[in-house]
């Protein structure tokens, strides 16, 4: 294995020249203003946690409220506000800008790239999540959140049903959430085609690229469904429209079908990047490649396009010729195989490799087998009757904690104990993060495990108190206990990264001897991530002499790039060099952007109308400002428009 | 070489079907086709949901009380619309090879039809708008909200194409070899324009059939 | 290098040739569950079973047989590209761009596996139930 001590090829001349144009000098304008992809990932992954932390409390406090019958810790209006929250804040403001902030890191280390496609763009998405997250958590104390379930379905939703503004904070923050996820997915999708490394071509891009870039299409085209839907509901409820008013033409099913033409591929939209990282991780403790790459790249594209076409599975009861809802059935049936194959390329690599048990190993496992049984209890589902029997039951509420907590969840902690000397330069304490694994696995079951057992006894979900029934008390006492256990594995994840932070020791540039081009560098990467544009000759880059050798002995002039802030351009399939381009530099514009679109969003929420059109006067003149053409002589070496 | 059977035999080579197809392009390029892709779905969203309701609805479409759209003045608007786009590509020929002035009289023509599309569904709107609203009914809901939204459409449309000619009148921004954003706007352009058949084929033309 | 015209036509066609066998499959079943579905949901929804002269299901069936053809000559195209690619490889030519195009032709060929798969089982359903029934 070739030691990875970067850039002996390059002069300190060129090395003090892609300081001066990369670096940013630390000052507060700098931390406003900054577009490297690092930080930015960075930040899309502390404020992903903070949301996640919220959300987790949110749920302690119903735990606690459940704790033992008729118990008064929470009104009912709060409790339907709490688990509102908890379901949206986990699923919209913390899964998928969680796995971005994975994918900003790490998609341009990994493919060779200095920064993403459109550095800026990138920054402007981080700024509007943070917002938008902020703009929903904020209704939480004025007692506005949202209360009626992720899924908000009409008619329960209307004006009528529910008045007030909570329904409208869903609505506009999902909407404003959106403009960020939607600029990220395209930013993901350009930055794989256009900025891998020379050599690159498709037949060597890593898993976790392949994922990102699978999730990125299906938000580009799951995404618009949603954002219509929230269009509609606030239409129908603030300027009286009729598109979900049975009464004047409308129809509530109309909402359903947008919703899962959305919502089911988001499943896949949370756990595919997730997926990825499992993929990312197993090499490095299992010392091979994943078996079968292209049969695992053909399970992350073909279950990107089939997640499109299983919608209706979520509408059992709405009343279809059995004869259309055969076509989605076997959707539905086939979408398991993509599904299946992943988890057999995983054990057979596991199988076949010499296993490293490190705690972000134990996390793949915890998530094989919880992942696994959460699949288990969702083929449960397929027979009509039993659905019928389970549905808005506990039961519902375990399995997909299994799916979620498994899929998600444990390969994102996987993810960060693996990537952690990477992104903060200092190694983690593995006996700590052992004993955090430990509590999260077992908290998770134990609080998780019991919800089948009282589902199947009958409780209904999204009650805020139940009355004394035979097997509900003891099981949802349990229930509690679990929670906190979990709770307390998650305080030691963030014990053990604040003390890597603090007083971890250094990292070296790859401590797990992986497979990927993010190992090549320095940990943390310098500003311009490679001193050297790496050419790849492999599917395993840093495990392979000749890649090696492109950013040692045999690095040249034009992979160095250090007369300006420049990055290469590579062609979409067999990444054979294009040209060089120039990166823009840091801006103030993406956070003023950001800022217009927060007061634009809150004013249309208050019904401050006037002020709604300054904001966007002001957003399409900050938009032609951040575009305008710089004057330029027509041809510029070696940089395009 | 024009023989069918060469074509095969010579595309089906290892070499042919090996070649770099889609290649060269500019992250502009992809950005601005993964923006319309979006936007094109939820067009498409939109119109699903005209028709899902309309389906639904029952025999009679429009519901009673409004008229089945009169055609005359949304088809002059699509005379109106649907050419604005040759003089977009007249000009952004035009500038590949620096020809600063078709550039310039070629937004300008593509900005005055489109004002003058936005004009017509003024008028439009002033008469409909005495006939019914957006809260008459589902129906009334589903017009001003597909027509407006592609109406929102045409004047960012109109926006990014003023902006191009107030850049183009200063010199420096455009060249042979600098033309980046003159085809990214006018891809969006040329999307407008395309959702605007399918919404005149929707709202106008199947109320008809 | 001088590329005749006849040379990259040849090389547009092939280039489309193998994104056909890669996502030919893909498409014609996204056709072939919406063309089922509206047709079935809106036939039924009027009260009819019939498509102006056509019987409903025969309708249907077509929109499983048509795209299902497609599926196996997307199919056919993608093996194809897979063996010529591999002899390429064979004959020892070392360009990544066949390893490339043979890694897409391998993902094809599994790819067009699985949509032949749903839109057959879609096919059985047309042949076994009534189009009506709810």
């Amino acid at each position: 294995m070739p030691t990875t001590t970067p850039s002996p090829a390059v002069s300190p001349a060129d090395l003090a020249r892609l300081t001066e144009h990369w670096a940013e000098p630390p000052s507060l304008r700098a931390w406003f203003s900054t577009v490297d992809h690092k930080r930015i990932g960075r930040r899309y992954l502390v404020t992903a946690g903070f949301f996640f932390a919220l959300a987790g409390l949110s749920a302690l406090a119903m735990r606690t409220q459940l704790a033992r019958p008729e118990a008064g810790v929470v009104s009912p209006q709060e409790y339907n506000q709490l688990f509102t929250m908890h379901g949206t804040a986990m699923i919209f403001l913390f899964a998928t800008p969680m796995l971005f902030g994975f994918g900003n890191f790490l998609v341009p280390l990994m493919i060779g790239s200095r920064d993403m496609a459109f550095p800026r763009l990138n920054a402007f998405g981080y700024w509007v999540f943070l917002f938008a997250g902020l703009f929903m958590w904020s209704s939480l104390p004025f007692g506005a959140a949202p209360n009626n379930g992720w899924f908000a379905y009409a008619p329960l939703t209307g004006e009528q049903n529910t008045p007030g503004l909570h329904m409208d904070v869903y609505a506009l923050g999902l909407l404003f959430l959106g403009i960020s996820t939607t600029a990220g997915a395209i930013n993901f999708i350009v930055t794989a085609l256009k900025l891998r490394a020379p050599g690159m071509s498709l037949n060597r891009v890593p898993l976790f690229v392949w994922a990102i870039v699978a999730t990125a299409f299906m938000v580009i085209f799951a995404l618009p469904a949603l954002n219509l839907d929230n269009a509609m509901l606030f239409l129908d409820r603030r300027f009286d429209t009729h598109f979900f008013d049975p009464s004047a033409g409308g129809n509530v099913l109309l909402w359903q079908h947008l919703f899962w033409i959305f919502g089911h591929p988001d499943v896949y939209i949370i756990v595919m990047p997730a997926l990825g990282i499992v993929s990312a991780v197993l090499p490095a403790f299992t010392r091979r490649g994943v078996v079968g790459y292209p049969l695992v790249v053909l399970a992350i594209v073909a279950i990107a396009i089939i997640s499109f076409g299983v919608w209706v599975h979520h509408m059992f009861a709405t009343g279809l010729p059995q004869l259309s809802y055969s076509f989605f059935s076997a959707a539905s049936t086939i979408i398991t195989i993509p599904s299946g194959l992943q988890i057999f390329a995983w054990l057979a690599t596991m199988l076949l490799g010499r296993l490293v048990l490190k705690v972000p190993l134990l996390f793949v496992i915890g998530f094989i087998v919880t992942f696994v049984l959460g699949g288990f209890t969702g083929t449960m589902f397929a027979l009509t009757a039993f659905d019928q029997q389970v549905t808005d039951s506990y039961f519902v509420v375990a399995h997909f904690h299994y799916v979620l907590i498994g899929g998600a969840v444990f390969p994102m902690l996987a993810g960060i104990y693996y990537w952690l000397p990477k992104i903060t330069g200092r190694m983690y304490g593995e006996r700590l993060g052992r004993w955090a694994f430990w509590l999260i696995f077992t908290g998770m079951h134990v609080t998780f495990f019991p919800m089948h057992l009282y589902g199947l006894f009958g409780m209904p979900r999204r009650v805020y108190t139940y009355r004394s029934e035979p097997g509900w008390d003891g099981w949802n006492l349990v229930s509690t206990v679990g929670s906190y256990l979990l709770a307390v594995g998650l305080l030691l994840v963030l014990v053990g990264v604040v003390h890597a932070v603090r007083r971890g020791k250094p990292a070296p540039p790859d401590p797990w001897s992986g497979d990927s081009l993010e190992w090549s560098t320095q940990s943390p990467p310098e500003p311009y991530n490679f001193p050297v544009l790496p050419r790849v000759h492999s599917l395993h880059p840093t495990w392979d002499e000749r890649t090696a050798e492109s950013t040692g002995p045999g690095a040249s002039a034009d992979r160095v790039l250090s007369e300006g802030r420049r990055t290469l351009l590579t062609s979409e399939l067999d990444a054979h060099r294009e040209r060089a381009v120039e990166m823009p530099e840091s801006s103030l514009q993406p956070l003023l952007l950001a800022g217009a679109l927060l007061l634009f969003f809150t004013s249309m929420l208050l019904a401050w109308y006037p002020v709604a059109a300054v904001a966007v006067l002001v957003v399409v003149v900050t938009i032609a400002v951040w575009l305008w053409p710089p004057r330029r002589p027509d041809r510029e070496l070696g940089v395009t428009a | 070489m024009t023989d069918p059977a060469g074509i095969v035999t010579a595309a089906t080579r290892a070499e042919s079907l090996s070649a770099e197809l889609p290649a060269g392009r500019s992250t502009g390029w992809w950005g601005m086709v993964m923006f319309v892709a979006t936007e094109a779905t939820l067009f498409a969203c939109l119109l699903g949901s005209y028709y899902y309701l309309r389906f639904q609805y029952g025999p009679q479409w429009p519901p009673p009380g409004i008229e089945a759209p009169s055609l005359l003045k949304p088809l002059v608007m699509t005379a109106v619309l649907l050419p604005s786009s040759l003089p977009m590509l007249w000009a952004e020929h035009g500038i590949r090879r620096g020809q600063r002035w078709r550039l310039r009289s070629g937004l300008a023509a593509t900005m005055l039809l489109g004002i003058t599309f936005l004009a017509l569904q003024a008028t439009e709107y002033a008469e409909k708008l005495r006939q019914f609203t957006m809260t008459t009914d589902a129906y009334g809901s589903l017009f001003y909200l597909i027509t407006g939204f592609h109406g929102l459409h045409v004047l960012i449309g109109l926006t990014m194409i003023g902006w191009l000619l107030a850049a183009s009148l200063r010199g420096g921004s455009f060249g042979a070899h600098r033309h980046d954003r003159v085809r990214n706007a006018a891809i969006y352009w040329h999307f407008v324009d395309a959702v605007w058949a399918a919404i005149l084929f929707t709202i106008y033309l199947t109320p008809r059939l | 290098m001088t590329t005749t015209r006849a040379e990259s036509r040849a090389r547009l066609t092939g280039g489309l040739l193998l994104w056909y066998g890669v996502l030919g499959g893909a498409v014609a079943w996204v056709v072939h569950l919406l063309a089922g579905w509206s047709l079935d949901e809106l036939t039924c929804a009027a009260g009819s079973e019939r498509v102006s002269a056509v019987p409903l299901w025969q309708a249907v069936g077509l929109a499983v047989v048509v795209p299902a053809l497609v599926t196996v000559g997307s199919l056919l195209v993608a093996a194809l590209a897979w063996r010529r690619t591999a002899q390429a490889q064979e004959a020892g030519a070392d360009d990544r761009a066949f390893g490339r195009a043979r890694m897409l032709a391998t993902l094809g060929i599994w790819a067009n596996l699985l949509f032949l798969t749903i839109i057959v089982l879609g096919g059985v359903a047309v042949l076994v139930l009534p189009p009506c029934q709810r």
